[in-house]
């Protein structure tokens, strides 16, 4: 699944990503509110699916070399946010849906978590 | 991927490019006065199939070698540049992003344009597709070499320097809350590696491990130093924070046990996965606490050839 995908699948709101960016392709997801259980994947995520919007969501991912955000449930992303995704070459967006959905369209779309299950 | 990565910061870099930076700026102009048989002559000696037409450095018009060709067909003997022009034509300004000057070459389907300084309106340049195309491989070109001779640089640090024991030292004050910079030190180390040519897997560990620590001592503690060893063979990462401490280290330990506030969990972290995860992803690591003072954390993660692979368990406490 191409990114631009998920943006249309999720109705999301591209905060910070070139055009050809969004091409790009999405296999594996972590989802979570939780940054140590993201951070705890023994896997490098294509995506963070998440309901926090603050600083840390953005530091998060790219300690976890993760490469693209959906900020779920329609929280508001500060400048500062976006400013931070450019720096660190992340793709940022938004979505209106709550976390379950999102991640269940995702789901339904073919895309996993990309860990093996304990 | 890398590849991409690269792309995309070219684009960026090209949202900053000017007309100014790109633009040609000794322009061959004619005068409204010249007749189009000198025109002929100039267009074929200097190659080009445009040129502006300037009285002293004031832009009066544009004429190109399609203006010349309806004039060789046509049953004139002679004319003027000024009377065959296009008068009044569409410029650019120097200080106008490079972008919105190539949405004007679409829209209007012109070949070139001539560019004018945006105070005293005067001819100070022409800028062509041909013009824009090397203007941006050059960009591209400069931001590349930049940043490669940076991870070149940093990457034969240890083999260019000559010494007994060779060890670089990287050192960041934390602050207990603020979390507009809460991460940032991890993040700028995580670049700092990248550079220094370390192993992906290898990283991705340190960068783990420094960050959980940074958060915990930026969301308990009142400050902290968290200082990073590099050597040949190892990187040690050590925090020494001043704050409350931690009562039971070993239940601290423990995965899932967490003594944090609502608030912090509000943040998206109190999963109790913190000191676990720096766990997994160091090979020593040596926590030791003094409630009251405050909370001291050695990391120790093995880079030469033998060490260990991501997923491999870490050698823990
Ligand atoms: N530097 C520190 N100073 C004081 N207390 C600390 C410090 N680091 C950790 N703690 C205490 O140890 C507990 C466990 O820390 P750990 O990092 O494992 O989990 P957490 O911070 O609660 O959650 P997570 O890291 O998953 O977001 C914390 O909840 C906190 O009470
Ligand atoms: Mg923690």
């Amino acid at each position: 699944m191409t990114l631009r995908e998920v943006v249309e699948e999720l109705s999301a709101e591209v905060l910070h990503g070139a055009e050809e960016e969004l091409n790009g392709t999405v296999a594996t997801v972590a989802a979570g509110d939780l940054m140590s259980d993201v951070l705890t994947r023994a896997t490098i995520a294509d995506l963070l699916v998440t309901g926090l919007s603050n600083m840390q969501t953005i530091r998060t991912a790219t300690v976890a070399g993760i490469k693209s955000i959906v900020i779920v449930r329609g929280k508001p992303v500060s400048p500062q946010m976006i400013d931070l995704a450019r720096e660190e070459d992340l793709v940022l967006m938004v979505t209106g849906m709550k976390l379950f959905e999102a991640a269940g369209r995702l789901w339904a779309r073919g895309l996993r978590t990309g860990e093996t299950r304990a | 991927m890398a590849l991409t990565a690269k792309f995309v910061k070219t684009q960026e870099l090209l949202f900053e490019l000017r007309v100014a930076d790109v633009m040609r700026r000794d322009v061959i102009t004619v005068r409204p006065d010249q007749t189009m048989t000198e025109l002929r002559r100039i267009l074929r000696d200097h190659r080009i199939s445009g040129t502006p037409v300037a009285a002293g450095d004031e832009l009066v018009g544009m004429i190109t070698i399609a203006d010349l060709i309806a004039f060789l067909n046509s049953d004139e003997e002679e004319a003027l540049i000024g009377d065959k022009m296009t008068a009044n034509p569409d410029s650019l300004f120097s200080d106008q992003l490079l972008v919105h000057a190539i949405q004007q070459f679409d829209a209007t389907r012109f070949g070139r344009f001539p560019v004018l300084d945006p105070r005293s309106r005067k001819l100070v340049g022409i800028l062509t597709k041909g013009l824009i195309i090397e203007g941006m491989l050059r960009a591209m070109e400069q931001a590349f070499q930049e940043e490669e001779i940076r991870q070149y640089r940093a990457s034969h640090i240890f083999e260019d320097m000559v010494a007994e024991y060779k060890e670089i030292y990287l050192t960041y004050e934390l602050v207990g809350r603020d979390f507009d910079r809460a991460g940032k030190a991890s993040t700028q180390m995580k670049r700092n590696l990248k550079r220094l040519g370390i192993r992906p897997d290898i990283i991705h560990r340190l960068a783990v491990a420094s960050y959980e620590a940074e958060m915990n001592t930026v969301l308990y503690a009142e400050s902290g130093v968290m200082e990073f060893r590099i050597a040949p063979e190892e990187i040690v990462m050590r925090l020494r924070d001043r704050g409350p401490g931690i009562a039971d280290v070993e239940k601290a330990k423990q995965p899932g046990y967490s003594g944090a506030p609502e608030w912090v969990r509000e943040m998206g972290f109190g999963a109790g996965m913190g000191i676990p995860n720096i766990i997994k992803c160091a090979d020593r690591i040596d926590l030791q606490s003094t409630v009251g003072v405050g909370t001291t954390l050695s990391v120790r993660i093995f880079t030469g050839a033998g060490a260990n692979r991501a997923g491999d368990e870490g050698g823990g406490t």
